[in-house]
């Protein structure tokens, strides 16, 4: 072969070698680069389970939610999760193979490999959610049907189920099984699935509040896939945000979602956790909310906000003491029938079991399940109306209705409370109060004929109750000294010694023009049908 | 004509002057016979896709964000959102691709007809130069998407640039812009991407294209000798060749358009870490020896590639032998290219 005719032969043979090959493998790798899903490699007995599931078209949408986990990805397929002993409590034979199927994988089955986590879950308040379902009250053992409450209280409870292998918890409860994405429990709805309605209505309260408005505003453009151990890359918390994730300034995130909680505020009294849940006494709890609030806020508006929360805590409680004396002495008059409340103190069984016949046990019974926690917890929260008229302001409510009760059975206490004129008698409770509040100072918010305008040294004695509060260990030292600090410059706080804007008057001027004058000028007499 | 006058005006230059060098430069550039074929006349692509993706990354850069924030998000808006943005990208990302294809064939060709020969050596220099460069073409642009796989072949892949011999650590911070990848790196690969590198790739294809004219065309053995005029016969040829690639891409683009995959996460390392294509042969070379011998390989590989028309003459003084060497080591060095490739595309 001559040398032009061996050179036109390389080239040919390396041209089309090349031309064909490179093609192929850019093609190939351009392929590669819109793949989404990463390729799942499962064991045989797993692939035999999907094969067959799909095959029949039984549960294919839980296989199809598996195939988008990282389980599918990290090739932990069926039987890691449902393999099972024969004598398990959940042992099933599977109709088409020799396998033995456990149907209910349980927080023991995900400890496996969730050791931390279900460890954490099983030290926190969700683990004790049965616990406090099945705690007797005549709500669920005597006034209601069974059946009614399956898929009542029971479906939510279950988040603490005592499993017969000894595990307690659900853990699908927040991880939808079976694609288990952390994104999904990022999320408020989660959470709302139980914490909603009249007695917590947490979800609500979220929405209402400024995290829950930046949540709906831009949640939609919020990185949820963010990886754990991160801080939330958000431009605002949710639920799991201040409970349970990392923060700036910690790396540490934790299934325990009591960790961080300092007043068990759900009980008809609030309490100052103990150290049992989560093993750190309640001021390193307050430590460890701090850190979150302080990845967004500035430490002296956080601080501000929470002795306003902790001291709403404490404002609750003598509302509560005062309303269980009144029943006390309705009760002592023959007008309550039931004697649970005389020993209602720090107890959840604080609903009557023999009873519950009376209007005004029920009015007792929400007054610290319904109203009471909707108005700590919005406090905690950031939740006003809930703090406002769906908490303080039914709470005083529900003490009237109580107090007029007694009146109109002729108690003479309770009668001499109606006749009275004097504005004062709302609070006839200890009270606290903390000059100023966490947003700023107003010129305007606390003028008026208001009780600290009324009371003798009103700030005074309220200033007693918090330093003995402080003495008893229920509020820090930071906190009395902040107190210390609000209470030395409180006309400065209350913000009466600022001027009125200019425009006040005018303002003044108008709204009395709206309040007397314009329906007076917009009124019309029409003729109306006789009957 | 009043236009012309009144251009004339204001350029007063010799326009009949103009006209003849124009002539004689372009439109009557003697073209030898045989490039009448197809076969012969198509070593104008790899400039060609250079201008396509001139145009294609010009419209790019109008919706392209360069920041770790808006990066990825840019890119799928000019996919997703932006009309014919798929199209511009697709062809621009698939253009990318037959440039380097293109440039293997051109090199093929002009290794195995032994053109590098004297007195063409600073031509195929030039060559080797344009190849690297538009290896750092792509190396950059591949990285401007930045997908996990885009960020994390550009934080592999300049780790390796530590491991160059001597300039390798201040290689490294000049090309991230400090120690680690970060928001520097992205803006330094746009500026190089965009302002760097196309004005050299001019330069250096002004330079191949003038000596390649000084030297004029070879003309291989068997075709009969002379030549016609650049216009009108391979002016329409470049011209159809233009119009098939843009067809050949944009089908491309739409049987296999270029994907997003997942935006960077720098917490997150992939379990895979791939370059593009291209350096497939390179990176599985490199998984196979210790790293330091690897790079010494690749710098020895790369001076005797540059260097290639000074060593093949002193390999022996009768002709034959001279060519049968040159030829082998074209062949395994071919083969132990696509035989790479082909391994490292199969394997995660």
């Amino acid at each position: 072969m001559d040398i032009i005719k061996a050179q036109q032969w390389l080239i040919g043979i390396f041209s089309v070698l090349l031309i064909v090959i490179l093609l192929v493998v850019a093609g190939y790798e351009m392929k590669k680069s819109r793949q989404y899903e990463p390729e799942i490699e499962i064991d045989e007995v797993s692939a035999q389970c999907i094969n067959c599931h799909e095959n029949k078209g039984i549960a294919v949408k839980l296989i199809d939610e598996w195939k988008d986990s990282r389980h599918a990805v990290m090739g932990i397929g069926c039987n890691e999760c449902h393999e099972a002993a024969k004598d398990e409590f959940d042992a099933m034979q599977c109709p088409e193979s020799n396998l033995i199927i456990g149907k209910h994988p349980t927080p023991g089955d995900c400890r496996e490999c969730h050791e931390q986590q279900v460890d954490e879950a099983t030290n926190s308040k969700h683990a004790v959610g049965q616990v406090m379902m099945a705690l007797k009250g005549p709500d669920r053992n005597v006034f209601e049907p069974t059946i009614g409450t399956k898929n009542g209280c029971e479906q939510c409870h279950n988040i603490g189920n005592y499993w017969p292998d000894g595990s307690i918890g659900e853990c699908d409860a927040c991880h939808s099984k079976h694609r288990f994405d952390p994104s999904q429990a990022r999320r408020a709805e989660v959470c709302g699935e139980c914490h909603v309605g009249p007695d917590h209505p947490h979800i609500e309260i979220y929405l209402e509040s400024k995290h829950g408005n930046m949540y709906s505003a831009f949640g939609y453009e919020w990185e949820w896939d963010y990886p754990p151990g991160d801080p939330p890359p958000f431009s605002a918390p949710t639920c799991a945000t201040c409970h349970m994730s990392a923060t700036r300034t910690s790396k540490r995130f934790t299934h325990n979602v009591s960790e961080r909680l300092t007043w068990e505020s759900q009980a008809p009294f609030s309490v100052r956790t103990q150290d049992y849940w989560a093993g750190i006494s309640w001021q390193e709890k307050r430590t460890r909310m701090k850190g979150v609030c302080l990845q967004c806020h500035g430490e002296s508006f956080v601080d501000r906000y929470l002795l306003t929360a902790d001291l709403t805590n404490l404002q609750y409680n003598q509302i509560w003491e005062e309303t269980i004396n009144w029943a006390n002495i309705l009760k002592d008059n023959g007008v309550i029938h039931t004697d649970v409340f005389s020993f209602a103190q720090q107890t959840l069984n604080a609903w009557p079991k023999e009873g519950y016949d009376q209007e005004i046990e029920h009015v007792m019974y929400r007054n610290w399940h319904h109203e009471g926690r909707r108005f700590r917890h919005g406090a905690e929260m950031m939740g006003a109306d809930y703090t406002q008229w769906h908490g303080i302001w039914e709470l005083q409510e529900n003490l009237v209705k109580i107090i007029e009760l007694g009146a109109e059975n002729g108690i003479t206490e309770a009668k001499k409370w109606m006749e009275s004129k004097d504005p004062n008698k709302f609070m006839m409770y200890a009270l606290y109060d903390m000059p100023g509040n966490a947003w700023g100072p107003s010129a305007l918010a606390y003028r008026g004929n208001m009780p600290m305008d009324r009371i003798d040294n009103y700030w005074e004695i309220v200033y007693d109750n918090v330093r003995t509060v402080y003495d008893k260990g229920l509020l820090t030292e930071d906190q009395w000294l902040l107190y210390n600090e609000l209470y030395e410059n409180r006309e400065k706080e209350i913000g009466r010694i600022y001027d009125m804007p200019p425009v006040h008057e005018e303002f003044m001027k108008n709204l009395d023009i709206d309040l007397k004058q314009l329906y007076q000028e917009q009124k019309v007499d029409l003729k109306s049908f006789k009957w | 004509m009043k236009l012309t006058q009144w251009l004339k005006e204001r350029f007063p230059i010799d326009y009949p002057k103009f006209v003849e060098i124009n002539e004689k430069l372009f439109i009557k550039e003697p073209i030898p016979n045989h490039m009448k074929k197809w076969w012969y006349c198509m070593g104008a692509t790899p400039l060609i896709l250079f201008g396509l993706q001139v145009v294609t990354g010009i419209m790019l850069t109008f919706y392209y964000v360069p920041s770790p924030e808006m990066a990825f998000e840019s890119v799928r808006h000019i996919t997703e959102d932006v009309r014919l943005g798929y199209w511009m990208r697709g062809i621009h990302r698939w253009g990318s691709n037959l440039m380097i294809i293109s440039l293997l064939l051109h090199i093929v060709r002009v290794y195995f007809t032994n053109s590098y020969r004297k007195p063409r050596e600073i031509n195929w220099m030039v060559g080797v130069i344009l190849f690297l460069l538009t290896l750092t073409f792509s190396f950059t642009g591949y990285s401007l998407v930045h997908n996990q796989l885009a960020y994390w072949a550009t934080t592999v892949g300049t780790n390796m640039i530590k491991e160059v011999p001597f300039i390798g650590m201040a290689a490294l911070e000049f090309l991230r812009g400090g120690e680690e990848v970060t928001t520097n790196t992205l803006t330094r690969f746009f500026t190089i991407h965009v302002g760097l590198l196309p004005p050299l790739l001019i330069l250096f294809v002004a330079i191949h294209i003038i000596i390649l004219r000084v030297h004029g065309v070879s003309e291989p053995e068997g075709y009969p000798k002379g030549h016609f005029a650049f216009y009108p016969h391979h002016f329409y040829k470049i011209i159809i060749a233009t119009l098939l690639l843009l067809t050949f891409m944009s089908a491309l683009t739409v049987i296999l358009p270029p994907g997003l995959g997942e935006r960077a996460n720098p917490a997150e390392t992939p379990l895979h870490i791939k370059p593009e294509w291209y350096f497939f042969p390179t990176y599985r070379f490199l998984k196979l020896v210790p790293l330091q011998i690897g790079i010494w390989a690749s710098a020895v590989f790369l001076v005797l590639l540059t260097f290639w028309p000074f060593i093949e003459p002193k390999i022996s003084k009768k002709m034959e032998t001279r060519e049968k060497v040159a030829y082998t080591v074209g062949g395994l060095t071919l083969i132990f290219t696509v035989g790479f490739t082909i391994w490292e595309m199969m394997v995660f």
